[in-house]
């Protein structure tokens, strides 16, 4: 029996069948190509579009703001303005804190502003402290040698080439070199001591960062929980979008492939019928 | 039936001094009363001072004035100077007395004190500019080259290589040095002072006079002595002692006898003697005899003491020259009370001396500078006294009749001689004169055949005289004008008949 097929084949194997078939195969063709566009904008409208892919990673992977109290009651605080979008951290102490660095400081401008002042005056100072202590003694040798010279009725003693007596151009000298000694002892302690002024406010002055340092050492744990937690989310969303992206690829790929199929069907379509429709009668 | 004529023979009557101080009753014939113009002896006899010979010739610069100070200028090189003051001037030499005051130098006082030093003749006096004579020409200390620091002082002492200089009438308790060997430099080198005012034992005191003794520093202040070891080195020099209550009443009466300082104090002539034996300051007496008559004497006195020691005379002369008396202590030995024999000259002129360097001494008077030679003053005679005290005979309840004295004389060469006695302490003396003969000293050989006799020396002259009255005490008493030759009185023997009692 002839089948309708039969007559299909017949009617396909005519010119106008021929025609037919090469319009057919050309529409499919067409359509595949069209597909092949339409996913690509797919593809973009779900991996970047406003609601795609990356505008959800970006809420995911937004910064989250946080707080860390140490156990001095210092605190370090890290935000984003809203508005701005700026990032912003805030560290304070505790008040007890607050006030020795403050004490510190104030101590170490006093040291530092002792440190830089002329010597003069303290030298002065220091000299007179320590003749105020060697006096006592001095007055007792000038005594014991006023003594000694009104036993020997030498009193009114006046030398060319002593001035008074021996003796007493020998306590003079001594206690002038005494008093010299004073003078640079009393030199070299005011520099000394301006020196370690200077170390102990430098010392303060490290000592009121001490606090903060120790509130940014306190920090260190606190910052690496909030880290681990920025890392997570980071992971989560990297995980979440690469699972995104491999279903949306594998959708794409499906979508390719059929706008594929469609495409070279319907160009082996047409070549077939326009290959039959013009070819020479022997 | 007649009485024993009793002989009492004064044997070198009068050898011990004067004694004025001890009652007449009691004291030791070998004192006298009164000793004028007389010294000690060779022998220990008293016998009349030497008299002196004017040896300046030209007095014209002197003027009317009289010498005040002589001091012989001992210079290494070249002949030595005599240098004086008189008449507000200096001069040298002693025949003719050349006028070397600077010129344009105004002295207003003869006060002067002259000093060796080093090559150098240094005058002081007070209120007035230093004089250095150098054997060329004085010029004022102040000019010469290098002067510092010259002071105004009224004594000066040339000891321990230093001039030491005091008496400043601003700073009258201190005592200058000059630097070593540098007599005109008083602010340089070792040159220094000392104020002593703080020192003196009574408080206060003025310095008047200063010495230089075994090593010691002498400070003599009016009525207080300071004395300092160590001066060698002024600087260092210290106190060795002091003595309160005596002290120097005028810087000319220090002398030095070589192992003593003699020094009138205002109780009479004083000695260091026993300060080395003793280390300490046992102020011995040497005018004990005429303590009071010597303190009336510098009580009197307003014008100048002078004093010289000669050793070649065995004595010391004090001259109160305002008074013109001057005694005379023989300085070679002491009594037993520690005090010295003295004899006293009266109206000599003597107003300064000087010791030369080969003895000889030398006077200054109103006629120039003379020399303690010879036996007459300047070619004229002077007296010899001698007073013996009371004499009682060892009884001063009896009466005593003078029969005969018989003085035994020792030289006295056509002296006349006046023997005199009195009564019971009556200033009325009967007197007896003879007249020595010219006792021309022959020697065998020599003289054998001329008018002398031979004799062995030194004529003695014995005499025999009639005394009259009587009385419970007697004194004796001899005086002899002595015109060129020596006199002393060996001994008087006394012959009385001792009466009744009273």
């Amino acid at each position: 029996m002839a089948a309708w097929y039969d007559e299909i084949g017949k009617f396909l194997g005519s010119e106008a069948g021929a025609g037919s078939l090469a319009g057919l195969g050309l529409l499919l063709a067409q359509q595949g190509y069209k597909d092949i566009g339409d996913i690509g904008s797919q593809a973009y409208r779900e991996m970047s579009g406003p609601d795609g892919l990356a505008q959800e990673l970006r809420g995911m992977l937004e910064f989250q703001p946080y707080t860390v109290t140490t156990a001095t009651g210092g605190q370090f605080g890290m935000q984003q303005d809203p508005t701005t979008g700026q990032m912003a951290y805030q560290m304070q102490m505790s008040p007890e804190e607050q006030a020795i660095q403050q004490q510190l400081l104030s101590q170490a401008q006093q040291m530092y502003g002792q440190a830089a002042m002329p010597t003069a005056d303290r030298e002065q100072e220091v000299f007179q402290r320590m003749m105020t202590a060697m006096s006592p003694e001095q007055e007792r040798e000038r005594l014991a040698l006023e003594q000694r010279l009104a036993a020997q009725g030498r009193l009114g003693t006046q030398t060319a080439q002593f001035g008074g007596t021996p003796e007493g151009l020998t306590l003079a000298k001594a206690q002038e070199e005494a008093r010299n000694t004073a003078m640079l002892n009393a030199m070299q302690f005011a520099g000394q001591e301006q020196m370690q002024q200077a170390q102990l406010g430098q010392g303060m002055l490290s000592g009121s960062y001490i606090p903060q340092a120790q509130l940014i050492a306190g920090l260190q744990p606190g910052m690496t929980g909030a880290e681990q937690r920025r890392a997570s989310l980071s992971e989560q969303a990297k995980t979440y979008g690469e699972t995104y992206a491999t279903g949306l690829e594998a959708l794409l790929q499906a979508g390719l492939g059929q706008a594929g199929i469609a495409g070279g069907f319907g160009t082996q379509l047409a070549g077939s019928a326009l290959g039959g429709l013009f070819k020479k009668e022997p | 039936m007649a009485q024993e004529l009793k002989s009492i023979n004064l044997v070198a009557p009068a050898f011990k001094g004067i004694n004025t101080e001890d009652s007449p009753l009691a004291q030791d014939p070998s004192f006298a009363e009164v000793a004028d113009n007389a010294v000690i002896d060779k022998r220990g006899r008293i016998a009349a001072r030497k008299g002196h010979s004017v040896i300046t010739t030209n007095k014209t610069a002197l003027g009317s004035g009289t010498i005040r100070a002589i001091k012989e200028f001992d210079r290494s090189v070249g002949s030595n100077v005599i240098l004086s003051v008189g008449n507000n001037k200096i001069f040298t030499g002693t025949t003719t007395l050349t006028d070397a005051t600077p010129g344009g130098y105004t002295i207003t006082a003869d006060n002067w004190k002259i000093v060796n030093f080093n090559d150098k003749a240094y005058l002081f006096q007070a209120s007035q500019a230093p004089l250095v004579y150098d054997g060329s020409s004085v010029v004022r200390l102040d000019s010469v080259a290098g002067a510092a620091g010259v002071v105004q002082g009224n004594e000066v002492l040339s000891a321990f290589g230093r001039l030491w200089v005091t008496g400043v009438s601003s700073n009258p308790s201190v005592v200058y040095w000059s630097d070593l060997l540098i007599g005109h430099d008083y602010s340089g080198g070792t040159s220094g002072s000392i104020d002593i005012s703080k020192v003196w034992p009574d408080g206060y005191d003025e310095i008047v006079a200063l010495a230089a003794h075994n090593g010691l520093l002498i400070i003599f202040g009016k009525h207080s002595i300071i004395t300092y070891s160590g001066a060698e080195a002024p600087a260092t020099m210290a106190l060795a002692d002091t003595v309160a209550g005596v002290g120097c009443v005028d810087r000319d009466t220090v002398q030095y006898t070589g192992t003593d300082v003699l020094f009138l104090a205002h109780t009479g002539l004083k000695s260091f003697g026993r300060t080395v034996q003793e280390k300490s300051l046992p102020i011995s007496s040497l005018s004990g005899n005429i303590t009071k008559d010597i303190i009336g004497a510098l009580q009197a006195e307003n014008t100048f003491f002078r004093s010289v020691y000669s050793p070649e005379e065995g004595f010391y002369l004090l001259t109160f020259v305002g008074q013109n008396i001057t005694y005379c202590f023989d300085v070679r030995g002491t009594l037993e009370n520690g005090s010295y024999r003295v004899t006293r000259w009266l109206s000599t002129g003597f107003s300064s001396y000087t010791r030369e360097e080969n003895g000889d001494l030398l006077i200054g008077t109103i006629n120039g500078i003379s020399q303690y030679t010879g036996y007459e003053d300047n070619g004229a005679t002077y007296r010899f006294k001698y007073y013996s005290p009371s004499l009682t005979f060892g009884d001063s309840s009896r009466i005593k009749i003078l029969k005969k004295l018989k003085p035994t004389l020792v030289g006295a060469n056509n002296a006349a001689v006046f023997i005199k006695w009195a009564y019971d302490f009556k200033g009325t003396y009967a007197t007896a004169e003879f007249t020595v003969g010219d006792q021309i000293t022959g020697y065998y050989s020599d003289s054998e055949y001329t008018t002398v006799e031979f004799t062995g020396g030194a004529l003695t002259n014995q005499r025999s005289l009639n005394t009259t009255g009587y009385g419970t005490s007697v004194v004796v008493g001899l005086e002899a004008d002595i015109k060129g030759s020596q006199l002393s009185l060996q001994e008087i023997n006394v012959m009385a008949l001792i009466g009744k009692l009273l």
